[in-house]
């Protein structure tokens, strides 16, 4: 009797024992914390979607994958990304000090909608912080805006360089400068390469100049308005973000494009990503649709819109990098 | 007779014999099935790093396959989880008995007295591998519902029916326990010929009859021993031992062949053939349609699978058995052509060759588990220190990352397990004694009926090489 | 022991031991020197779920290849089994993995990277020159089936 008393002590003990102390576990563990679960967007994406915090408290996020590789980042923040791994769990602190309605994405490519796996964290004004909706905080308006450019248009040209590239170091070789008004970043920003072409033709400082050397200006003037530093940091933004669509050659021919194209393809529009290899179609665009397009996105195309994801100054960058699939610098 | 009592080395009949040492190793093993069932219902659902996923399919299979079988035969049987909760209840006790306990006691119907549904289940689960084998919740439900339907028949049968009727697991690890080198037998037959009570099958104060319905003075196979050790402890006359032999001394044991066993080693074989084509090919096309269930791919994939394990393979091997009937036929000797074959009929010596196929298919089995156990066996760390996925680190090894082990070496040990494998099917074909009372076969003649079976086998290995090594 | 030892011989034991001569003489065999010369490889291989494409890849031993690892819809990785080597790409910024082929034999590719429920089965093969596993294994094992056969059925 006695053996039988302890056999049936040592059944108890071991089993459910056991699972009593997992799921204490569980629950100590994230008393505090927002368990934030990334799934593929086809199969639910982030889980809770929208998270509401209040300014200067922390929230401690505890981030895992249930399929693939994900990231979490927050729009126009500064903070690094972090990964966020299937089957694993990684904690992040966040504080926010301003209140506001803040978009947080994924930030590894997760399949063809991957752009679309995106959040909200609304973060409430503490009390006797300002409420920022009763702030006038004056509107910037984005370029694209204040001009109101029509975002889907055809922008083509036939009026293309005949000769290859135009090239920023031949026009430098030459001595000469164009006008200043030229390189006003208001103004070329407005305007697309081949009206500033057109432009420069009639001025006197490129009547003695080839019609490729006016290109190579037109290059050179692009150049001006911008620095290594931003466009490495383009190019950084163009590989994690548009080159799974738009290519690393930026011909339209990214692994995405075909299925883009094709779940895209009875929407009336053009069919796959746009390729910034085309002359005909790059140079009468102006870089005030190209960032009006990143900011609202396609409407419609399968093109993301990345207002709430880059700031101001990172999408000029990337304009910045997208000419350099036409010009050399 | 090269046979050694391993009761007769001090400690190991006590140890056998003992309830302690089985019971502990009962309730881990049942804990860690507990945690499996858990872990896959609450848990991550990414395999990798689910203990139930990860515990079962890879480290419990890994322990099945390439220890427990080949070394101990059913000895995986003697501490199972599944059938214990079952088994207590229906006992009333843990350890020796101590009165009586639930259930209604059914005799198991006589049709079903086979492997047949063994075989069944096995098929089922084998055309859902590849979502059980990868989907914690659903590794977990299947595993749930064993117990379930295990405990149901511990209360409404006698006796360990799950275990010896409808256990999947079961039909394979009894099948393959005829090639270990252990075996549970009778010391002295006489001595249970004068023993009136047969206590070992009966029951008595010390434990209980025979869980197993096997009568262990008849044992000659180790097909359906589960080495539960009851028999040792309820024999008055200590007349029962645990023998060290050679391997595969029950596949030239002429007697207990059937059909049943006969088709399990053809679905086991098919299987690990197939298996070693979907899941370690370089076929996406071929994977997607094993996991997609309900689409046509599957259909058309579970339809070839059926196809494969229950008509093309016992038919090829019906062909080459008859073939070889055909060429070894003496005819020197007696007018009527059937005598004249060393197996009155086909069928006959269909059953009879099928057990060439048992070092065959365990060899398979092996060589196929080696690739996908030593490359993740490097999940085992991480999932013993967060089984749940949940952040834990109880052992400091869940960040553990993923390394394959001995990948330049495994194919090496691949086609040796296959080389093995291929030879001792071909000694055993070769070495296919006719049935007991029949007239004796010329040594020639053997050797003739035995040559297409040696084909088949040759042609299955070859195979097997080129899908796992080429 | 000797006694039985030696009637194993007498029997047909010594045909054994020819053919575990023979096989050990197989095994050490030295592979035959392969004529081409090595040449650098670029392969690119789309990896999707959950399958490379191409599934096989063939190279010379010596040549130094280049992988350069394209993934089509989420990260995926390429570990080569034998090698040791592991390359890890997201869609849009496809990683090369340079090595030499030094060791001749059949390799399994494997992802490294979760990427989905069949993740551990997404395999590929590489092949460098002949197998020459395969090639032995066969000829042992025709070789052992023949001198089983010829044994017969004595003890």
């Amino acid at each position: 009797m006695k053996a039988e008393a302890i056999a049936r002590w040592l059944l108890i003990l071991l089993l459910p024992v056991l699972l009593l102390a997992a799921l204490l576990l569980r629950s100590q563990g994230s008393s505090q914390a927002v368990e934030l679960r990334a799934r593929m967007p086809e199969q639910g994406g982030w889980t809770p979607t929208d998270m509401i915090m209040s300014a200067g408290q922390p929230l401690l996020l505890r981030l895992t994958s249930d399929d693939v590789l994900h990231g979490f980042a927050i729009g126009q923040s500064d903070e690094p990304a972090v990964d966020v791994f299937p089957g694993k769990m990684t904690e992040l602190t966040l504080l926010f000090d301003q209140p506001g309605k803040y978009t947080y994405y994924c930030t590894r490519w997760c399949g063809a909608n991957h752009w679309r796996m995106r959040g909200t964290i609304e973060v409430l004004p503490n009390p006797g912080q300002p409420d920022p909706t009763q702030v006038d905080v004056p509107n910037e308006e984005s370029l694209f805006m204040r001009l109101g450019v029509e975002l889907d248009g055809h922008p083509h040209t036939d009026l293309v360089p005949e000769q290859g590239r135009p090239d920023a170091h031949r026009a430098a070789a030459l001595g000469i400068a164009p006008p200043e008004s030229y390189l006003v970043p208001e103004y070329y920003r407005t305007h697309s390469p081949v009206e500033v072409f057109t432009a420069l033709r009639r001025e006197p400082f490129s009547a003695s100049l080839s019609d490729q050397q006016v290109w190579d200006f037109v290059a050179w003037i692009w150049q001006q308005g911008t620095s290594s530093e931003k466009l490495a940091e383009g190019q950084e933004l163009y590989t994690r973000n548009c080159a799974a669509c738009h290519g690393t050659s930026g011909a339209g021919d990214g692994v995405m494009a075909a299925q883009v194209a094709a779940e895209y393809a009875n929407s009336g529009h053009q069919s796959g990503p746009t390729n910034f290899t085309n002359p005909q179609r790059s140079l009468a665009t102006s870089p005030a649709i190209q960032q009006g397009k990143i900011i609202r996105g396609g409407m419609g195309t399968g093109m993301p819109y990345w207002g709430p994801i880059f700031t101001e100054e990172q999408i000029w960058s990337l304009v910045d990098y997208l000419w350099t699939f036409q010009f050399d610098y | 007779m090269s046979r050694l009592e391993l009761t007769r080395i001090p400690g190991i009949k006590t140890a056998l014999r003992s309830r302690w040492p089985q019971l502990v190793l009962r309730v881990i093993a049942l804990a860690g099935f507990a945690l499996a069932i858990v872990a896959g219902i609450s848990g991550t659902p990414v395999g990798s790093r689910n203990f139930a996923i990860v515990f079962v399919w890879i480290g419990w299979w890994a322990l099945l396959m390439l220890v427990a079988v080949p070394l101990f035969g059913r000895g995986w049987c003697s501490i199972c989880p599944i059938p214990m909760p079952g088994e207590w209840l229906q006992q009333g006790s843990l350890l020796k008995p101590q009165g009586k306990g639930l259930g209604l006691g059914w005799r198991w119907p006589n049709k079903l007295r086979n492997i047949w549904l063994q075989n069944g289940a096995f098929v089922l689960v084998a055309l859902f591998s590849t979502v059980i084998l990868t989907s914690p919740l659903t590794s977990a439900l299947v595993l749930a519902a064993f117990l379930v339907v295990a405990v149901a028949a511990s209360l409404v049968f006698e006796r360990r029916a799950f275990c010896r009727y409808l256990c999947p697991v079961g039909g394979f690890i009894g099948l393959y326990s005829q090639v270990a080198p252990l075996e549970l037998r009778v010391k002295d037959s006489s001595v249970c010929a004068a023993h009136t009570e047969k206590t070992c099958y009966q029951g008595s104060a010390e434990g209980y009859g025979c869980p197993w319905q096997v009568f262990p003075p008849g044992l000659v196979k180790n097909t359906y021993c589960g080495t539960c050790m009851e028999c040792l402890r309820t024999c008055p006359h200590d007349n029962l031992t645990i023998n060290l032999r050679p391997f595969g001394a029950d596949l030239e044991k002429p007697s207990g062949r059937k059909l049943d066993e006969a088709f399990k080693a053809f679905i086991m074989l098919g299987s690990a053939m197939i298996y070693s084509a979907v899941m370690l090919g370089p076929w996406g096309f071929l994977k997607n349609a094993a996991y997609n269930i309900g689409s046509l791919q599957w259909l058309v994939y579970a339809a070839a699978f059926l196809t494969f394990i229950f008509l093309a393979l016992p038919g090829l091997f019906y062909a080459a058995v008859a073939l070889g009937q055909a060429l070894s036929s003496n005819n020197a000797q007696v007018v009527r052509v059937r005598q004249r074959r060393p197996f009155s009929t086909h069928r006959q010596a269909f059953i009879a060759f099928a057990y060439s196929l048992v070092p065959l298919g365990l060899a398979a089995w092996i060589a196929f588990s080696l690739s996908f156990v030593l490359a993740n066996l490097s999940y085992l760390w991480p999932v013993i220190s967060d089984p749940l996925g949940w952040g834990w680190d109880l052992l400091r090894t869940a960040q553990a990352p993923w390394t394959p082990y001995l990948s330049g070496v495994t194919p090496i040990l691949q086609a040796g397990v296959l080389l093995v494998g291929l030879l001792w099917a071909a000694r055993t074909a070769l070495r296919t004694p006719a049935a007991p009372g029949a007239r004796p076969v010329e040594p020639r003649q053997q050797v003739i009926q035995a040559l297409p079976v040696i084909l088949f086998c040759s042609a299955v290995s070859f195979g097997l090489l080129g899908l796992l090594v080429a | 022991m000797l006694k039985r030892l030696r009637s194993r011989l007498a029997n047909g034991g010594w045909k054994w031991g020819i053919f575990s001569i023979l096989m050990l003489l197989i095994l050490i065999s030295p592979v035959p020197a392969f004529s081409a010369p090595p040449a650098d490889r670029h392969i690119k291989i789309n990896a999707s779920s959950f399958e490379y494409d191409p599934g096989v890849i063939r190279v010379n031993p010596g040549d130094r290849v280049t992988l350069e690892l394209s993934s089509t819809d989420v990260t995926h990785g390429i570990a080569i089994d034998g090698y040791n080597l592991q390359v890890t790409a997201e869609p849009g910024q496809n990683q090369s993995l340079t090595f030499v082929a030094d060791q001749q034999g059949t390799y399994r590719l494997r992802c490294s990277v979760t990427c989905g429920a069949l993740h551990p089965f997404m395999i590929g093969k590489l092949h460098v020159g002949p197998n020459t596993l395969l090639l032995k294994s066969i000829l042992i094992a025709t070789l052992g089936l023949a001198v089983m056969i010829w044994t017969g059925t004595r003890q």
